[in-house]
């Protein structure tokens, strides 16, 4: 029997060969120890200590409006994920995408137990009663480009568009939230990380091989952009945000669409 | 033809040889146990860069090596899966750029 052998790690990470890195990252052992490191002990997203804070009536209302958002956009995400499997170009993006599939559904768990944790009887329908209606568009039209198989489009509006646009506003929101709601949103952060990464990382590769792509991609940016910048201006007021907040997230937005070459 | 990014940390590694660097665990738990001490978090204002380390431009984190980091040099980010070669600034900075 011929086996094989497992090459010794580097001593440096960046000398792995590209190939190599990419089928380490993009498995579910990765993601496995990866997620074990800032998610074991919690309980629904956060320390089962962490004491709850005193909330006014107005701040909290405006809390469970932003998490109801919060669930659509993961939904949209859920939903996304899981129809991108299927139409996945290769293995590594179909492994990827399923861990994403798992982080997806978590985030919309602890969003709707955190509902819960503030009076919230009936989450599901307070989401349906609450939601935007910019995000509820983004979320159509992000499952017609799933629905339609178009893989660059589709890994466009999730993983760079929606993943970027909650990214920025999930990581913001944690500066100033409740201690649960930050401890919450901060496990949800460090799965984005690994969502935008990959979404900007695979269209950059197809944009290299296959630039005839561009126009198309850029059409779908003008259509969804005004959706996502209307979303962050709905949850930024609803937060508080100051105005400069507000600006800088929408850079911070549009700084990776920029970096893939979309004005 | 040779890549020019490759020549560029060639030549500068040629001109004088390069730091190496002990890495410790920094506490950041975005990654498996053994690729922890390779990442920390960037601490805002008032922290500053090492001589082998780059910030990663599209998650933020910082990337840190075990030797200096010189122009040309490929770094992976292992918390949001990117490769990125180390350019250097008309600040004359290091920067990372992805490298698709």
């Amino acid at each position: 029997m011929s086996g094989r052998s497992t090459p010794a790690p580097p001593t440096d990470i960046h000398d792995l060969d590209p190939q190599q890195f990419l089928e380490e990252v993009h498995s579910f052992d990765f993601w496995f120890e990866a997620v074990e490191g800032y998610l074991s002990g919690l309980t629904h997203g956060h320390k089962p200590d962490t004491p709850e804070a005193v909330l006014g009536d107005v701040e909290r209302d405006q809390l469970i409006t932003v998490l109801c958002n919060y669930c659509v956009g993961e939904t949209a995400a859920l939903e996304g994920a899981s129809g991108l499997i299927a139409i996945a170009p290769n293995r590594l993006a179909k492994v990827f995408l399923s861990t994403q599939v798992v982080d997806e559904g978590r985030h919309l768990e602890v969003f709707l137990h955190r509902l819960r944790d503030l009076g919230v009887a009936d989450p599901d329908s307070e989401v349906e009663r609450r939601a935007s209606r910019s995000l509820q568009l983004f979320k159509r039209r992000l499952l017609e480009l799933v629905a339609g198989k178009d893989w660059e489009a589709a890994i466009f509006a999730q993983n760079v568009i929606l993943e970027s646009l909650e990214f920025a506003v999930f990581h913001s929101h944690a500066q100033t939230a409740d201690p649960i709601t930050r401890e919450v949103l901060s496990g949800v952060v460090k799965d984005e990380r690994r969502h935008i990464g990959f979404g900007e990382n695979e269209l950059g590769r197809r944009l290299r091989v296959s630039p005839h792509i561009r126009s198309r991609i850029g059409q779908v940016k003008k259509e969804l952009d005004h959706l996502v910048l209307e979303t962050l201006e709905e949850t930024m007021r609803h937060l508080g945000s100051p105005r400069d907040e507000h600006e800088r997230l929408g850079r911070a937005y549009l700084e990776s669409v920029e970096r893939l070459g979309f004005p | 033809m040779a890549d020019p990014l490759e020549e560029d940390a060639d030549a500068a590694g040629a001109a004088a040889p390069r730091q190496r660097f002990l890495l410790d665990d920094t506490g950041f738990d975005e990654v498996p146990k053994k690729y922890r001490r390779f990442y920390r978090k960037w601490q805002g204002a008032g922290d500053t860069l090492a001589p082998n380390e780059v910030i990663c431009p599209v998650c933020k984190v910082v990337i840190r090596s075990s030797r200096e980091l010189r122009p040309g040099d490929r770094v992976y980010c292992m918390p949001c899966m990117s490769r990125l070669v180390v350019v250097r600034t008309e600040a004359g900075t290091l920067e990372a750029r992805v490298a698709y």
